[in-house]
């Protein structure tokens, strides 16, 4: 099976609002977050078996993050991603842990560093930041000067130092 | 009062887990651990009852890091995700890259890029090999094949002007073309090393005390083992062929010939090794192979200056194989100088942060050191 008639499969699936093909060996799925149990089950019996990772993009402007599940299948030779956006002031998504356990492991970094809740996960505990108090920091509007200013107390020795070249 | 001693009694408790239970840091500073991660063992006797992994004091933030610079910038932060195997980190961040800007790279880089992969594969073999010995208690083998991996070194130190981050891969194509006189040299220091195998076949690999630690450490079934994310040569060793450079290929892999050597799929610590050390015998066929079929031409797209470097709105994902499985990386662009996002899958996540907690309950705390050798656990490219 190809790229173009895998898209075509998947796109009559509940809840995918866009299914295309793209380069030369993928497919691009996009879905609303509450359907991801169920799609991504359903591309997992449908020979995608390998879940290479999960991460989350945050677009501030649009105000919603974007969870990214990147799978591939070994017998397909076909990779997918899937989209699913979540509204960024109530981040929720479902897990997928029962789908795929190290997903939790994922699942507990994504929290950690965008604050997307996972409804099912029962462990989104910190794991790697010791101690963190504040506001996570792979989001967009978390500032790492300012950040490293007021936790280290960097003073403004008056110098100039070298500034970003505008390009 | 006289104390009589117990005799009985105090083999018991040296013999069985009768000590109270006690919490040992397996690590952040420990010989037998790369970079400062570290396992937290609930211990009773020296059998392990429970095991908490505690990343994050090698945590650097590479992924905001990326944000922050230009496109061209971060060919030199990202080598140092994986210090012992550099090179799949600059092929999947520019195959990533060229895939959004839909460039199609000249076929002379992309046996070049090979090349320095597979040399790359080399050398984190010799260290995996040796470092498994070296978990051991067997020294020598390290040692000796340091000096190997050495010896690759001194090639890339030619060709790239760096030992251990090459920092040789941009988009479009690699830095510098080969010099005069590498490739002989190359396919010199490729037969020195293939006449040394059966001399780590004589000190590791049939090394009655190896064979036998070695034995039943760390079981994985091939099920299991695609459920879980687990890539590469582990993956290999349960018997599922899986390889990216074949199913997903990428550089000149569509045009090479791969073999798929076989360690018989036990799945366990042993099937790993035999399946890493016959790897690395195919490794050096598939470099003269590449060598052979090396064509002539530009070694690069000429993009214009690249520090104003600009990639088109989109984004994209590419693995590349390396010696630890699929190193991935997505890519995502908003039209500017700078990555918008850009997040690494690390081949050794699955089984560093979640197989553990089902491997090492049970496991004699003498044996973490080796499973952690054998499923190749390079906390550096999960702990980022």
């Amino acid at each position: 099976m190809n790229n173009r008639e895998m898209a075509v499969l998947v796109e009559n699936v509940p809840g995918v609002s866009s299914s295309e093909e793209r380069y030369d060996n993928q497919i691009e799925v996009r879905a609303d977050a509450f359907a991801l149990p169920g799609l991504l089950s359903y591309l997992k019996s449908n020979g995608f078996a390998h879940l290479s990772n999960i991460l989350a993009v945050d677009w501030i402007e649009e105000g919603e993050f974007e969870l990214v599940y990147n799978l591939f299948s070994y017998v397909h030779k076909l990779h997918a991603t899937v989209k699913a956006r979540v509204d960024r002031e109530i981040a929720h998504a479902p897990s997928i842990l029962t789908l795929w356990p190290q997903a939790q492991v994922y699942e507990r970094e994504i929290h950690e560093f965008f604050g997307i809740l996972f409804d099912g996960n029962p462990n989104l505990e910190p794991f790697f930041l010791h101690n963190w108090q504040d506001s996570p920091p792979l989001r967009k509007d978390f500032d790492t000067e300012e950040y490293s200013r007021r936790a280290y107390g960097m003073i403004d020795d008056g110098v100039e130092h070298a500034k970003e070249q505008s390009i | 009062m006289t104390t009589t001693l117990d005799f009985a009694e105090l083999t018991e408790l040296t013999r069985t887990d009768k000590y109270v239970q006690y919490e040992l840091f397996f690590g952040p500073n420990f010989p037998g651990m790369h970079g400062n991660f570290g396992y937290i063992l609930d211990v009773a006797g020296s059998t392990i009852t429970g095991v908490r992994a505690n990343p994050g004091l090698l945590h650097r933030g590479f992924e905001k890091l990326m944000e922050q610079k230009l496109w061209l910038q971060n060919l030199s932060l990202i080598p140092r995700i994986c210090v012992v195997d550099p090179d799949p980190n600059e092929v999947a961040y520019c195959t990533a890259i060229e895939r959004i800007m839909g460039l199609e790279i000249p076929e002379r880089a992309k046996y070049i890029r090979t090349i320095t992969l597979e040399m790359s594969r080399l050398a984190s073999y010799l260290m995996g090999m040796g470092a498994l010995g070296a978990m051991m208690g067997l020294y020598t083998a390290m040692y000796r094949m340091i000096s190997d991996r050495d010896t690759l070194l001194d090639l890339f130190e030619w060709l790239t002007g760096a030992r251990i981050y090459h920092i040789y891969n941009m988009p479009g194509g690699v830095r510098r073309d080969i010099p005069e006189g590498w490739t002989e040299r190359l396919l010199q220091t490729l037969d020195a090393l293939e006449s040394n195998i059966p001399e780590w076949d004589r000190l590791v690999f049939e090394n009655p005390i190896v064979i036998k630690r070695l034995t039943g450490i760390g079981p994985l079934s091939a099920d299991e083992a695609v459920g879980m994310g687990i890539v590469g040569p582990n993956l290999r060793a349960t018997g599922f062929k899986a390889d990216v450079r074949i199913d997903d290929p990428y550089a000149a892999y569509p045009y090479l010939e791969i073999e798929r050597p076989d360690a018989g799929g036990g799945g366990d610590a042993l099937a790993r090794a035999v399946q890493i050390r016959l790897e690395y015998e195919a490794t050096i066929r598939l470099i003269r192979q590449a060598v052979r079929q090396l064509p002539g031409g530009d070694y690069r797209l000429k993009l214009g200056n690249p520090l104003r470097m600009i990639v088109p709105k989109g984004d994209a994902y590419a693995r590349v194989e390396s010696s630890k499985g699929e190193f991935g990386y997505y890519v995502v662009s908003d039209g500017g100088v700078k990555p918008y996002r850009v997040s690494v899958r690390g081949p050794s996540l699955p089984a560093g942060l979640y197989l553990c907690n089902k491997h090492l309950p049970g496991m004699l705390i003498d044996d973490v050191a080796i499973w952690m050798a054998s499923l190749a656990v390079c906390p550096p490219d999960f702990d980022k």
